[in-house]
């Protein structure tokens, strides 16, 4: 009979087929045409996009020459725009804001390679240093509450036609809805157990072992007891932590082997599938009106893998109810046993 | 520059491409494939389903044999089972149930090449009236709190068989996505004893701008907090909590409509893929019965969700729903 799990975090529902269960080979592929012409992102080729934010690049090297390790650029098609103050208004019943807030595109390479598996832990390591600066940087900004560091690789995924590996970043003036229903989940945790509910959950996986698919020192990569896609992963801290963007170097180099290893397992053990990553962590903390004083308490900041091997139909646009055709027990034993 | 704006209902924000608007051609149309296959919803294939649960045929025809007009079945491969309890039970931190639920296909018509757009406008109503005799013989089951319609049109909406037919899901507990909408709509009913939905289609209807077509019981819109490009809402205007307690003078104006604009969504964007939702009132939980108003959600597909929709629930709508309302609106059909 399948399973009906509950997230605890969000309160969101999964249907988990337990006994229609797919093998990996059994999803099939996606179709694609590839770019035709020069790589925008490769070295040599950075005059064809907008100038350069933010660079690691070699000593005595001009920005927007060749010469760096990764590259940060502002989109080429923004859906916010950087410049201009915020507009609040009403419109009858409905609220609007316009749209100001930064969109940008960091290069993870300066050679054509397609998924960030692979690349090499040190190079994984400059890029997750990048991440950090553009949080400290972007913080500055009191316009922005929330930043979203995020990947899309493959067509499926929403990743575009050329194959070169990138991650994105978008800050908005407005606390996203899933960030705030995470956020309120944890909170009402954490007011009645004193406990963060990530620590916890982290606890109860490493005890029973099923769902994990690696663990080193510092972290533990999970498949999430109410997955909403197959193979879905989550990477988190095992010390509490609300904020990303101050992890230790030491911890900082450990999340670019665990994440070179759990994105190596996952192109093994699903041959390749498109994938999603999003970083989870605390909206931006100001001393001002609304601010949240426990949030360094009662959140644990933590990266989501999402393959896109199934299809959201119908039935998950109208419920938020999700179909997971793999058991995360039996993902996790693919990924764990998967050689890489 | 863009615009962000929120659903006073869920409370969900989104961006809109005022800016740089995309258009029609804009979007790059994926090829529609299916499996060749013997196809389980054709008249002579009845034994390739379950037995069916409902069914309008003619006369003197044998159920589970051609002669059926619309025919309503029990999924061969459903995401829930009707069968058990729900059992629900705790592990350590987390909760758990059975999936106990019903997974049923309506086909729409026994000729596998015709879309609702093709039909008559009373093959489209017997569909719909067959939606409602569905929603009300599963509510008879208290064990279920929600009963939810939808069609996956197109493979890349998630249909897996090319001959036109809905889905149905009973659910024993109402979803997230729906109990947040119910919750907004309620809030705001307590607070100004008013419908939110009446409050919508009086501001759309004196606004124009986002209205596709109307009859007289209905009226299509691009809602103005859309979350896709060319999203379309078909509301009764009279406010009605149910769908399936639409009446019969509603009916054949819904069926009328609901046609309409669906060739309207095909004629300007050259036949996408698409879902349709059906939004009522939970069944069988007396303390939401009020406050809610029925209505149909038609989203074609024609963007992918990625990464910052998934980490955000905010939705990037890169046509402005004034604009796709008005091509809607001009489309020769």
């Amino acid at each position: 009979m399948p399973e009906l799990r509950k997230d605890p975090i969000t309160g969101r529902w999964v249907i988990i087929a337990t006994e229609r269960a797919k093998r990996p080979d059994q999803f099939t592929g996606h179709d694609e045409s590839p770019h035709e012409g020069k790589c925008p992102f490769c070295e040599g080729s950075e005059y064809d996009t907008p100038h350069e934010v933010y660079a690691v690049r070699t000593a005595h090297t001009q920005p927007n020459t060749a010469g760096w390790q990764v590259r940060v650029v502002p989109s080429l098609k923004p859906m916010l725009s950087i410049e201009g103050a915020l507009d609040r208004h009403g419109k009858g019943i409905f609220d609007v804001v316009n749209g100001v807030g930064a969109h940008e595109v960091i290069i993870e390479t300066p050679q054509h390679v397609a998924n960030m598996a692979d690349l090499p832990v040190e190079q994984i390591n400059n890029v997750i240093n990048v991440y950090m600066h553009r949080f400290t940087d972007l913080e500055k900004d009191e316009r922005f509450k929330y930043l979203l560091v995020f990947k899309n690789y493959g067509w499926a995924a929403g990743g575009g036609r050329i194959k070169h590996a990138r991650s994105q970043l978008i800050a908005t003036p407005v606390n996203p809805k899933r960030v705030k229903e995470e956020l309120a989940g944890a909170k009402k945790y954490f007011d009645y157990h004193e406990r963060c509910i990530f620590c916890d959950l982290i606890k109860q996986e490493v005890d029973f072992k099923e769902r994990v698919v690696a663990e080193i020192d510092g972290f533990v990569a999970i498949v999430p007891f109410a997955s909403r896609f197959p193979f879905e992963i989550w990477i988190l801290p095992k010390d509490h932590n609300c904020d990303f963007s101050t992890i230790t170097a030491g911890h900082q180099k450990e999340l670019a082997e665990m994440l070179k290893l759990v994105l190596l397992k996952l192109k093994k053990a699903a041959n390749d599938p498109p994938y999603n990553y999003i970083i989870h962590t605390a909206p931006f903390r100001r001393p001002k009106l609304g601010y949240w004083k426990t949030i360094h308490e009662d959140f644990h900041w933590h990266i989501e893998i999402i393959p896109r091997l199934t299809r959201v139909a119908g039935f998950e646009w109208g419920t938020g109810f999700y179909i997971c055709p793999l058991p995360p027990e039996s993902a996790a034993k693919f990924l764990r046993e998967v050689q890489v | 520059m863009a615009q962000l704006r929120r659903d006073p209902i869920g409370g969900r924000w989104v961006i809109v491409n005022t800016e740089h608007p995309m258009l029609p051609d804009d979007f790059i149309k994926e090829e529609h494939k299916f499996k060749p296959m013997s196809c389980p919803f054709c008249p002579g294939n009845e034994h390739m389903t379950p037995p069916e649960v409902d069914v309008i045929r003619d006369e003197n025809t044998m159920p589970n044999s051609p002669g059926w007009h619309i025919r309503a079945v029990p999924n061969k491969f459903p995401a829930l089972i009707i069968e058990g309890d729900l059992d629900r039970r705790g592990f350590g931190i987390y909760d758990m149930s059975h999936g106990v639920g019903a997974h049923e296909v309506i086909a729409q018509s026994p000729q596998h090449d015709k879309e609702i757009t093709d039909l008559e406008d009373g093959e489209v109503m017997n569909m719909l009236s067959m939606y409602c005799r569905r929603s009300i013989d599963l509510a008879n089951d208290k064990r279920f709190k929600y009963i939810m319609i939808f069609k996956n049109y197109g493979p890349s909406a998630g249909a897996s068989l090319e001959h036109p037919h809905t889905q149905l899901i009973a659910l024993p507990m109402i979803p997230k996505n729906v109990l947040e909408e119910l919750k907004g709509a309620c809030s705001y009913f307590h607070y100004k004893d008013r419908c939110i939905f009446c409050d919508i289609l009086r501001q759309e209807i004196n606004d124009k701008d986002r209205i596709i077509v109307e009859n007289k019981y209905f009226v299509a819109l691009c809602p103005y907090v859309s979350r896709f490009p060319f999203e379309v809402w078909i509301m009764p205007k009279k406010h009605n909590g149910y769908f399936c307690h639409a009446t019969h003078e509603e009916l054949p104006e819904m069926a009328g409509i609901l046609k309409n604009v669906l060739a309207r969504v095909k004629a300007v964007l050259s036949n996408p893929a698409y879902n349709y939702i059906i939004h009522t009132t939970p069944v069988n939980t007396p303390d939401m019965e009020e406050g809610y108003h029925w209505h149909i959600e038609i989203m074609p597909k024609l963007t992918r969700i990625a990464g910052f929709e998934w980490g955000t629930g905010f939705y990037m709508v890169s046509t402005p729903p004034e604009i796709a309302a008005r091509y809607l609106r001009e489309a020769k059909i």
